[in-house]
């Protein structure tokens, strides 16, 4: 029975077989035809993720083959002095020119002003109702159309009882009700599951916003007192802003992303 | 118990390879087929299908993953302890813990995508929701990267342990590095062990099986132990320390007497101290090493006592015994000192156990009683008695085959063993190595056959003999028989001989006539001479039927007429009448075979019906019986049945047109049975029983015609 490192052992024991370099050199120079052969007869889904992986390999190597040849290597020259240029102690200290000052402040402002009401997915598709909503037929003959079932996701809160049937509208099914989001700070670029408070507004319709449906645009409140962030004025803020940035009804989830 | 057969964990795949695995498994087995148009259930359903599988296929490789493993707690505590100094027992048990997690998330996922497929309006909805799923469950196997990778090492190493059962019964090595433990195993047993003159050579366990008593023993070889506190050992150390903290077995602790491993003897006596505590409740030997470097008789006497007091220290259960691997001196007396001793001390604690008492009443010990006063001593061959004598009672000095590894290199040993007699006989087995080993020479047989006489022994008597077996017409009495026939033949030629004397033969012919007899009889001589030349019995016989008449062709006397008048002329018969004959058969033949077959019947029917009238009277079993007899006798009549034996149908009632009937005539005249074209036998037909279009699809109201 072998035991523990057989393959050494047996090398040890009874060395390799004459040809095994030579086989092992041959293998490695056919190494590249094969490989050729087989991305160009590769296609679909295969190809490219073959050819992303190959991609990368090759990049690796050319980056170590370009730290093995340093010395070689053709660098631009940093240590040019460029024609005309004055030594440091000769700088002008005024030299910046007030027409770059002035633009600057001109955009700050501008970008100030706007700012406010600037959101990550300024232009949003308009959802139409009959989008949003499936009739519902109802009545013993199934005659009467009065109401509808919300097709996309929502949030509903926690203390929502349903209606009495009769009087119950809009049904927002179960299934499609959403406790949580996955939000991302922009500045800090990371990502957080954070429960949603409640639907601010759905810019397809003020209807939306009532029923707390949630589309692609759609700002909501999230409760961000885990993170710890603070207001400018130095209070805790425990709920912010957040905008929608998928299709919760496509992905089974909700994407948004923090305004701050 | 569990059984330790650690080899049979499947390979663990890496997490690439896993998702890989799992998304194309679910291509091939749930269907691929949908389309906008069908049913929202429909659409609804195959997408959910697709997630279901896939977190089950999931669920079921990482389930296989997780139970394959074996669990530290459950194992026995030298294997757990084991596994904790080679993988670290809180690493792999976080690996697979984290395993079982990632596959209550995948379900979990699984759990909330299908619930929100049920909502799906359109088959993109329903499929943006699939791929969201699947997406979520690879990425959570992605995250198992580290522990899959992490397991699948941990297997890899877990499958090449040797295979160790802690409760058989064992002998254990320990020492110091380099003391000899490895050759030792490879004396006593097959291990092979890889053995070097530096430390730690064996960085781990090996197990070695030998016999003792007709029982299994297993022996372990341990990497060497250096004498430092527990905390400073390092991992090769830790498996001997595991080893023998929780195994029962005997324990040979090895010490270098020539100081050759590079630890002095006072060193081997300070980690016997060190590691004294280990010992408790084990049978111990403290097996002095290396005597043919330096003699243990020879040692300087403190180091003696030095040894001999760490034994008397090692309590009532500890031996010393010195021994050589080299000159394998003493090698199989400690082997078999150690094995007797645990297993006197497994039986004691088996008899000590409260279960042997099942055992023992199932126990009866007889003696039986001498009947009378006849002594009834052992029977030994005469050929042994006389060899003891010469030996001088002593039993023949045996060669070493304690161990198996070559031992033939140190031709001192060699010598040593075959000193005492010069006379051991050398088997075959020998002599092939003397001649060029295997291949080369092989025993000749023959010279150990039983003959009568010596001298028949490398006769050469072929087995087969003009494709005859010879041993077929061996008869054991032919010798007799063939005496018998010598004396007959004997007395024949007397006899004639006699008769010759008595009365001369007289021939009443004349030379001429003489003369037409001698050519007559040499004519006959050479006609039965030439039959027998050609004619041999071993040749199947061919009937006609099937040899055709296409033979007679060779042979015209046979069919044409000419030539058989010929022949008849030149026998000087007339052989017109038998033309005659023959012609005038052929002729009824023809005729007979010319008559529709309806022309039978209606004969035999007219017949059947003129029958009753015959036999009015009879009763009607007996009319019956007269029929069947008919019948019969009909059938057996070679005339009625002569023609129609070979051709059951005619021509025309096959329904060939004219040309491949003529075809089919002039082959029958070649001598083929039947048509050259029908259905011979290599033609394996099959006729259509189902007919697929019209045994499938529903049978209900007009659904099958109205498709």
């Amino acid at each position: 029975m072998p035991q523990h490192e057989h393959m050494e052992r047996h090398f040890k024991l009874h060395g390799r077989r004459m040809d095994a370099p030579e086989r092992e050199r041959k293998k490695e120079a056919r190494l590249a035809h094969k490989r050729s052969e087989f991305s160009q007869k590769v296609h679909g889904i295969r190809a490219k993720l073959y050819h992303q992986r190959r991609y990368k390999e090759k990049a690796t190597m050319r980056k170590t083959i370009a730290q093995h040849r340093e010395r070689a290597n053709q660098h631009a020259n940093d240590e040019a002095v460029a024609e005309g240029a004055l030594p440091a102690y000769l700088l002008d200290r005024e030299g910046v020119s007030r027409a770059k000052v002035l633009s600057n402040t001109i955009k700050q402002k501008r970008k100030e002003k706007a700012g406010k009401w600037e959101v990550p997915i300024p232009k949003v598709k308009p959802v139409a109702d009959d989008e949003m909503f499936k009739v519902q037929r109802t009545g013993t003959r199934k005659q009467k159309a009065w109401k509808r079932v919300v097709t996309k996701c929502t949030f509903v809160g926690d203390n929502f009882t349903r209606k009495n049937p009769k009087y119950e509208r809009f049904i927002r099914p179960s299934g499609l009700r959403m406790k949580r989001a996955n939000v991302t700070h922009p500045e800090l670029k990371t990502t957080f599951q954070l429960d949603i408070i409640g639907v601010k507004k759905n810019p397809s319709s003020q209807l939306y916003t009532n029923l707390g449906v949630m589309t692609k645009g759609t700002v909501i409140e999230v409760n961000v007192s885990e993170l710890g962030l603070v207001t400018t004025s130095g209070k805790v803020a425990w709920a912010k802003f957040a905008q929608v940035t998928n299709n919760p009804e496509l992905d089974g989830c909700v994407n948004a992303v923090l305004l701050v | 118990m569990p059984v330790y057969n650690f080899k049979r964990i499947g390979p663990v795949p890496s997490a690439p390879d896993l998702v890989d695995i799992v998304l194309m498994r679910t291509q091939r087995k749930t269907p691929t087929v949908v389309h906008p148009g069908y049913k929202i259930s429909r659409i609804r359903s195959f997408y959910m299908r697709k997630i279901k599988f896939t977190q089950q296929t999931i669920s079921e490789r990482l389930g296989n993953i997780i139970q394959d493993f074996p669990r530290l707690n459950d194992i026995h505590p030298f294997y757990a302890d084991l596994c904790n100094t080679l993988y670290d027992r809180d690493h792999y048990k976080l690996a697979l813990g984290q395993l079982n997690a990632a596959k209550g998330l995948v379900e979990q996922i699984s759990r909330d995508m299908i619930r929100m497929v049920k909502y799906g309006d359109s088959l993109y909805r329903c499929k943006c929701l699939k791929r969201a799923a699947l997406g979520r469950m690879c990425t959570v196997l992605k995250r198992q990267k580290a522990s899959l990778a992490y397991l699948e090492e941990v297997r890899k190493h877990l499958s090449r342990l040797p295979a160790l059962d802690p409760n058989t019964r064992t002998l254990l090595l320990c020492g110091l590095p380099n003391v000899g433990k490895s050759s030792f195993l490879n004396k006593v047993t097959r291990g092979n062990v890889e053995v070097q003159p530096y430390a730690f050579t064996t960085k781990s366990l090996f197990v070695g099986h030998c016999d003792y008593k007709y029982l299994r023993w297993q022996v372990i070889d341990t990497p060497g132990i250096l004498d430092h506190p527990l905390e400073e050992r390092n991992t090769i150390e830790m498996q001997s320390i595991i080893a023998l903290a929780h195994l029962t077995c005997a324990v040979l602790y090895i010490m270098d007497i020539s100081e050759h491993c590079g630890y002095t003897i006072e060193q081997q006596c300070r980690l016997f101290q060190g590691i004294k505590p280990l010992f408790a409740n084990k049978q111990l030997i403290v097996v002095v090493n290396k005597v043919d470097q330096q003699p243990w008789e020879t040692l300087e006497a403190e180091k003696r006592e030095m040894i001999e007091s760490v034994v008397k220290m090692g309590g009532g259960n500890c031996t010393l015994m010195p021994m050589s691997n080299i000159t394998e001196h003493g090698v199989s007396q400690v082997k078999n000192a150690a094995c007797e001793k645990l297993l006197e001390a497994r039986v004691d604690a088996r008899v000590a156990s409260n279960k042997i008492d099942s055992v023992m009443n199932r126990l009866q010990v007889f003696q039986p009683q001498p009947r009378d006063n006849v002594q009834r001593e052992a029977f030994i061959p005469e050929s042994v008695k006389k060899q003891l004598e010469e030996d001088g009672g002593r039993p023949k000095p045996q060669k070493s085959r304690t161990g198996y590894a070559p031992t033939v290199d140190d031709p001192e040993a060699d010598g040593d063993a075959t000193m005492g007699d010069a006379a051991v006989k050398k088997t075959a087995r020998d002599l092939m190595w003397e001649n060029g080993g295997p291949g080369v020479w092989a025993p000749d047989y023959r010279a150990i056959y039983d003959l009568k006489e010596d001298e028949w022994k490398f006769d050469s008597i072929p087995e087969i003999i003009d494709g005859k077996n010879i041993a077929d017409f061996v008869d054991p009495d032919i010798e007799n028989r063939l005496a018998a026939l010598e004396l007959e033949e004997e007395q024949a030629l007397k006899e004639l001989e006699a008769a010759n004397m008595e009365n001369p033969e007289e021939s009443d012919l004349e030379s001429e006539e003489e003369a037409a007899v001698m050519a007559i009889r040499d004519r006959k001589k050479t006609i039965r001479l030439m039959k027998n030349t050609n004619k041999t019995n071993n040749r199947p016989m061919m009937p006609r039927e099937f040899r055709g008449r296409a033979k007679d062709k060779h042979d015209p006397g046979a069919r044409n007429k000419n030539e058989i008048e010929k022949r008849m002329e030149d026998l000087g018969v007339d052989a017109s009448k038998m033309i005659e004959r023959g012609r005038s058969l052929d002729r009824e033949a023809a005729r007979k075979r010319g008559r529709s077959r309806n022309r039978r019947d209606e004969d035999d029917a007219t017949m059947e019906d003129a029958e009753p009238m015959d036999d009015d009277g009879q009763s009607k079993t007996k009319r019956k019986k007269a029929r069947r007899e008919r019948e019969e006798s009909r059938k057996r009549d070679p005339s009625v049945n002569k023609r129609t034996h070979n051709k059951p149908q005619t021509l025309e009632k096959k329904g060939l047109n004219e040309d491949t009937k003529a075809t089919a005539k002039k082959m029958e005249r070649k001598g083929r049975k039947g048509w050259a074209g029908g259905a011979g036998e290599g033609d394996n037909r099959k006729g259509v029983h189902l007919v697929k279009w019209m045994n499938t699809g529903k049978k209900r109201n007009g659904t099958h015609y109205c498709r």
